[in-house]
């Protein structure tokens, strides 16, 4: 499977004897081009034409944040897989009232679903969120009743209240309450890891949609509009839960992010550098987890889950299988 | 797949070996790579190579290994190369 390509550090890469070269002061790396799906730059880095040349032709995405590793943008190359057809399927089921919000729906369903999940999971461990899946619950039974987008947005707003107030129970430290939901820039430590890790979580499923043929920039749940990517965002939350959320409780409980991980300056809280390589490095390890599918009956890994999710919606749109969203069942 | 590269060319061909390995695989050692590949980069690999090598004089061996579970791998002395993906 192609791997994706970190670098925190400070350095010029360049494409040399036609694959690609790190060089910084102290090390210098070939990287094997043809094992590259994407790369993610935190770091101070030189490039040059030459090089964005070679990752169009490779069909390689460069992601890059800044210095406080919030998302910059993408290097997105030439589209390889051009669909006018799917473009126009697309703006057809968004266009459409109804059918935007039979698939919106179907991504909250997915994200809820998937939270309850977690929860239970830690509920069957050694905390008591038997509340919190109650109030869960509850919001669940009002979802039939929803007949526009923006109501949708709001019971999924309260889905995630409830959620997060259970964060607390979960991670049993001290440093790390939840308190409220802050963004830009996060409040506290807890907030910090929660945007760092949905950063990486968009960008991770943009990589996937830009290999299928669907369009990053029509979104169903999250609107479209002059500025961003959203259908990422909405394919995204069916994953943070399982895989985001639950990283960032392992982080925590087993102390591999402690208070001293982090930096505070007029920018709110932000993770320093050797928090955010721990932090990738899991999530890579996890992206990388295989899981026994159940209906083609294989092992998939998680990151192969969320390309089989974009060709699911795919097929919804072309009017060939009803869209359903992955739900983990463990 | 994951696979373990070792070559033994002449001295004219080894830098186009080498740099035409390196675009799959992460260089080890001298003349040995390693790395995951997937089963149709490793065809246009070999294919890639046979037309770089001289058969009569060259040699190129492949080992593959379907899982690497079954393999364990220990270095003495320094690293000097290997896989790595967060610089």
């Amino acid at each position: 499977m192609e791997k994706t390509i970190y670098i925190f550090s400070s350095g010029e890469l360049k494409r040399k004897g036609n694959t690609l070269y790190f060089e910084t002061e102290e090390n210098r790396k070939y990287i094997p081009v043809e094992d590259t799906g994407e790369i993610m730059i935190f770091g101070e880095v030189d490039i040059n034409k030459k090089l964005l040349e070679f990752l169009s032709q490779k069909e390689i995405l460069m992601h890059y944040f800044n210095y406080n590793g919030y998302y910059m943008g993408t290097f997105y190359p030439r589209e390889h897989l051009n669909s006018g057809y799917m473009i126009l399927k697309q703006s057809e089921y968004y266009m459409d009232e109804k059918k935007r919000l039979e698939l919106a729906r179907q991504f909250v369903i997915g994200a809820g679903k998937n939270i309850r999940q977690v929860l239970k999971y830690y509920n069957n461990r050694d905390c008591d969120l038997e509340d919190g899946l109650k109030r869960i619950e509850e919001i669940f039974t009002s979802m039939p009743e929803i007949i526009t987008i923006n109501q949708l947005m709001a019971l999924e707003g309260n889905m995630r209240e409830q959620y997060y107030k259970c964060f607390d129970t979960i991670t049993q430290n001290q440093d790390f309450v939840f308190e409220e939901r802050s963004r830009r820039p996060p409040r506290n430590y807890m907030n910090t890891l929660v945007s760092f890790g949905n950063t990486l979580m968009y960008t991770t499923v943009l990589s996937e949609i830009y290999k299928t043929h669907l369009d990053p920039r029509i979104g169903f749940l999250h609107a479209t509009n002059f500025r961003r990517f959203s259908l990422n965002l909405d394919v995204a939350e069916i994953f943070k839960p399982i895989i985001i959320d639950r990283l960032i409780f392992s982080l925590i409980r087993k102390n591999m992010v402690t208070k001293k991980d982090f930096d505070k300056n007029t920018e709110g809280i932000m993770l320093k550098d050797k928090a955010k390589q721990v932090f990738v490095q899991q999530m890579d390890e996890k992206l990388k987890v295989t899981i026994k599918h159940r209906e083609l009956g294989r092992h998939v890994s998680y990151r192969r889950l969320i390309r089989l999710e974009l060709y699911k919606l795919a097929k919804h749109l072309i009017d060939e299988k009803k869209y359903e969203p992955f739900i983990a069942n463990w | 797949m994951f696979v373990i590269l070792v070559y033994d060319v002449g001295v004219k061909r080894v830098n186009k070996v080498l740099k035409k390995c390196r675009a799959y695989l992460h260089w080890v050692q001298n003349s040995v790579l390693e790395g995951d590949i997937t089963e149709s980069n490793y065809i246009k690999l070999k294919a890639e190579l046979s037309k770089i090598i001289n058969t009569k004089e060259d040699s190129v061996v492949i080992y593959t290994f379907r899982l690497p579970r079954y393999n364990s791998r220990e270095t003495l002395g320094i690293k000097k190369g290997g896989e790595e993906n967060i610089f």
